[in-house]
């Protein structure tokens, strides 16, 4: 009787702590095997390599750009989602549900402010991510495919930041997107068809602004999400974050065997660890490919927990307080009430397409189809035109002069373009001084 | 049939059932994915839309005294009328969709700068061609009708 009661005592007593271990299966790690199965025990940090390169963590290396891209893409959901309980994308409503945001919506203006800020800044660290992956030459093999995932996300993103900006319905989302679809429909062959359907009318109005909301709410995040994933998947497939071929080794024995007793199946890990803390594991598994990396193992690479947790940790609280900051102090812009017959003068893109606008303004299909065309195949053959196999993972490396050299090129024209577009172009697209 | 078994007689191999049925199976697949993305596109290319009619009634001759050259920009049109012929002329820009507002040369567009003469000639900037006219007609009820899916040659005017 007592004996009994004694042991539901104990498993009242012990609730919480079983809750805790049923859902963390490893205690927090005091060891470095303890390390090693925090890792690959939990659904979100399996993600992440048990070990990860010194090189990878350096921020002047990779400057954080691509997690900092991922983040505002999980803000943008975030606030996207929130957002989404208070507006109707139709034209009677979505303008004064953007005003409704501005005076009766409890944390409506912030909300929408981090909206739109996160989404510029995306467009801008997205490809600032593309521009140091370039120059640090990380596209070669065997990481070819990633560079085009990587392409392909960049323009979801700017599709995504398009989609989005007919939306509010005033002047400059409808003029805006009326010289968007104009341009596609320039493309060959496809060209009218594609803006009709995109439109679901000869011009922009109801129809559009449903068809762009679907896009930007459902279609385009999820097949974002996706890409994501992928190229996530691909960093580490593709032997992680490119890095310089390490010093031709003295020739070692292969792989160092010491694997002394298999583990019983059915004890926990940690348990197994705390059991036997001695026990010494060289390999956990073996996979073709690029993963293995033996040799300098030791010296070149650290726990990912904690150290590219910490990282990771900052990158997301700089890239929140950054958006909140600038959210605070500056309001997204929302123009006058769509007037479909008195266009802006001059109608002007969002800034990152105004250098297409400015190219489009000598010809419509070289500069809204033809050039962005032949940059884009540019873009995505990179790493199978460029196939020297020296200097990755440096900055500016020596031996890729002309690469980087043609790549900033590229880069130069676009902002002059954007520049130009943005800054010296008035009424009827004439030139103006803004000085 | 016969062809076939002719084959087998000469000793030549068959394609093999498996390797047969595989192929079959792997046009049925591929068919189908390619017939459900083209039928998604048929979906999304609505058959009836819900904006303006393309053809309208703009009112009667007399509106329009000669040498007037009205833009009536919620159509999208602009009636010309020199002595007693009328024409319609596209005020939508054929650089990328903008209105073109008249201008004493002729029209002129606010997004990238195209100029057009007085009969929607590009004489200037970035339009690739000129604006289109569209087939006037006079209704039994003595009222002009645009219709904007019947693109005429420029200068051709209706006379009333």
């Amino acid at each position: 009787m007592s004996k009994e009661t004694s042991t539901k005592w104990k498993a009242l007593v012990d609730l919480p702590s079983n809750v805790w271990r049923s859902i963390f299966r490893n205690p927090l790690p005091s060891s470095d095997r303890g390390r090693a199965a925090t890792s690959f025990t939990n659904f979100f940090l399996h993600i992440q390599p048990v070990r990860v390169s010194r090189q990878a963590l350096r921020p002047s290396y990779t400057m954080g750009l691509g997690l900092i891209s991922f983040f505002l893409f999980a803000i943008l959901t975030v606030t996207g989602v929130l957002l989404m309980f208070y507006y109707v994308p139709s034209t009677g409503q979505a303008y004064d549900r953007m005003l409704d945001l501005r005076s009766s919506v409890a944390f409506g203006i912030i909300l929408r402010n981090m909206h739109r800020w996160a989404a510029h800044a995306m467009v801008a660290t997205v490809f600032l991510h593309m521009c140091r992956v370039f120059l640090t030459g990380s596209y070669k093999p065997p990481r070819e495919f990633n560079w085009v995932l990587g392409v392909a996300l960049f323009l979801l993103t700017l599709l995504s930041s398009f989609t989005g900006y007919l939306l509010p319905w005033d002047q400059l989302a409808f003029w805006a997107i009326t010289v968007g679809t104009s341009i596609a429909g320039y493309a060959p062959f496809i060209g009218k068809e594609l803006k009709f359907i995109l439109l679901g009318d000869a011009n922009v109005g109801q129809e559009a602004l449903l068809r762009f909301y679907v896009l930007h709410v459902v279609v385009l995040p999820a097949v974002l999400t996706i890409f994501v994933a992928v190229h996530f998947w691909r960093i580490r497939k593709d032997g992680g974050l490119a890095k310089p071929e390490p010093e031709p080794a003295k020739l070692t024995p292969a792989v160092e065997v010491t694997v002394t007793e298999a583990v019983p199946a059915l004890v926990p890990v940690a348990a197994a660890a705390a059991a036997a803390p001695a026990r010494k594991f060289t390999i956990q598994g073996l996979v073709r490919g690029p993963l293995i990396k033996v040799g300098k193992l030791e010296e070149d690479t650290v726990f990912s927990w904690p150290n590219l947790l910490i990282a990771e940790l900052v990158v997301l609280l700089v890239t929140i307080a950054g958006v909140m900051a600038v959210s605070l102090f500056f309001n997204a812009p929302l123009e006058q009430p769509v007037n479909v017959m008195h266009p802006p003068n001059p109608a002007k893109a969002p800034w990152y397409f105004l250098g297409l606008q400015e190219q489009v303004s000598y010809s419509a299909f070289w500069g809204g189809i033809g050039i962005p065309g032949i940059e884009l195949l540019l873009l995505l053959l990179v790493p199978y035109i460029d196939r020297g196999k020296q200097g990755v993972g440096r900055w500016f490396a020596r031996e890729r002069i002309l690469a980087n050299s043609v790549f900033l090129l590229f880069v130069f024209v676009n902002i002059v373009l954007i520049a130009i577009g943005t800054f010296f172009r008035g009424a009827n697209w004439q030139f103006v001084s803004p000085f | 049939m016969a062809a076939a078994a002719k084959r087998n007689e000469s000793g030549e191999q068959p394609i093999p059932r498996r390797q047969f049925l595989g192929w079959i199976s792997g046009v049925g697949i591929v068919g189908s994915a390619i017939a459900g993305v083209f039928s998604s596109l048929v979906f999304l290319k609505p058959r009836a839309t819900y904006g303006q009619p393309n053809r309208f009634s703009i009112g009667r001759p007399e509106e329009f005294p000669p040498g007037a050259r009205m833009a009536i920009d919620a159509k999208r049109v602009c009636i010309v009328r020199e002595g007693n012929k009328v024409a319609a002329i596209s005020t939508t820009c054929t650089h990328l969709g903008c209105i073109v507002a008249p201008s004493e040369t002729g029209f002129q567009c606010p997004c990238h700068g195209s100029q057009f003469d007085v009969d929607g000639n590009v004489t200037g900037g970035p339009a690739p061609k000129a604006l289109s006219w569209y087939q006037v007609s006079l209704t039994p009820s003595g009222e002009l009708e645009v219709d904007k899916d019947n693109e005429i040659q420029t200068g051709t005017y209706l006379s009333v």
